[in-house]
């Protein structure tokens, strides 16, 4: 009907589509319960990489590999619109995933938290800006500072 | 009037917008190769500070599809007869097998280090 070609189920080119679903399935769920355990932004763009990718491993690869949707090297099978327009979708669809995931896991990891320098920091290098205290001076404590 | 032999999909109108983005495919594949880098750099530092063995599978995951993915951009520029001649028979295998395998090993090293560290992370809020 669509022009699906029969491939044996044990085979390597038969056996991929199910692979890429497996794995959509897993990776929507695992970061639901991730998303779940870490609330905040971190969570909620590591949810919409994660349902960006699984539409791309679950419906869209799946079809492409099945040849539903027709690929862009052979625009001569099917509509030259639609084949522009499944190409667009799988770009946007898998890129903008991978995107919003790695930007909701560096959020997790506080790879965009600036280091807090307090004056008090043991490194034996302090910055020039930083208010040097030497042994002999008193460091102010919570109490006299209120 | 001949009847309409049209395939199904041809309600799409032709728009600029989607060739032009399919046409510029680079921007978005850049993209997509910075989201992997960040997913690389964030589970180097889930690894390293907090122990998470997730954290490690997300590292072996993630650049396998970025040294995959790099590879099949760069492919257009490094596959010249040239090339191949330079990389005998068996290195023309190797191209041919080894970046779906690193695709598919690195989809299943990201998910599989994701479910890790999701599961360290209940553990270690016991």
């Amino acid at each position: 009907m669509f022009g699906i070609e029969a491939t044996p189920l044990s085979s390597i080119e038969a056996t991929r589509p199910v692979f890429w679903i497996v794995m959509g399935v897993s990776l929507v769920i695992f970061a639901w319960r991730l998303s779940r355990a870490s609330p905040g932004w971190d969570g909620r763009l590591i949810m919409s990489g994660a349902l960006l990718l699984g539409l791309g491993y679950m419906v869209i690869l799946p079809l492409h590999h099945a040849g539903v949707i027709a690929p862009a090297k052979a625009p001569a099978a099917g509509n030259s619109d639609a084949v522009v327009f499944w190409q667009a979708v799988r770009m946007t669809v898998m890129n903008g995933g991978w995107l919003c995931f790695g930007l909701g896991l560096a959020w997790h990891a506080h790879l965009m938290k600036p280091r807090k320098n307090s004056p008090c920091d043991s490194s034996p290098h302090p910055p020039a800006h930083a208010p040097r205290h030497l042994p002999t001076h008193r460091i102010p404590s919570r109490k006299s500072v209120a | 009037m001949p009847p309409d032999t049209s395939p199904p999909t041809a309600f799409l109108p032709a728009n600029p917008w989607l060739e032009a983005l399919v046409a510029h495919s680079l921007v978005l594949d850049v993209l997509g190769l910075v989201g992997l880098m960040l997913i690389v750099v964030a589970a180097v530092r889930l690894a390293r500070r907090h122990k998470s063995w997730g954290g490690h599978l997300m590292v072996f995951g993630a650049a396998c599809l970025l040294v995959a993915r790099l590879y099949l951009l760069g492919e257009a520029h490094l596959g010249s007869e040239d090339f191949f001649a330079v990389i005998g028979p068996a290195g023309i295998a190797a191209t041919i097998a080894l970046p779906p395998l690193l695709l598919s090993f690195g989809l299943a090293g990201v998910v599989w280090g994701l479910w890790g560290h999701d599961r360290w992370l209940r553990e270690s809020g016991r």
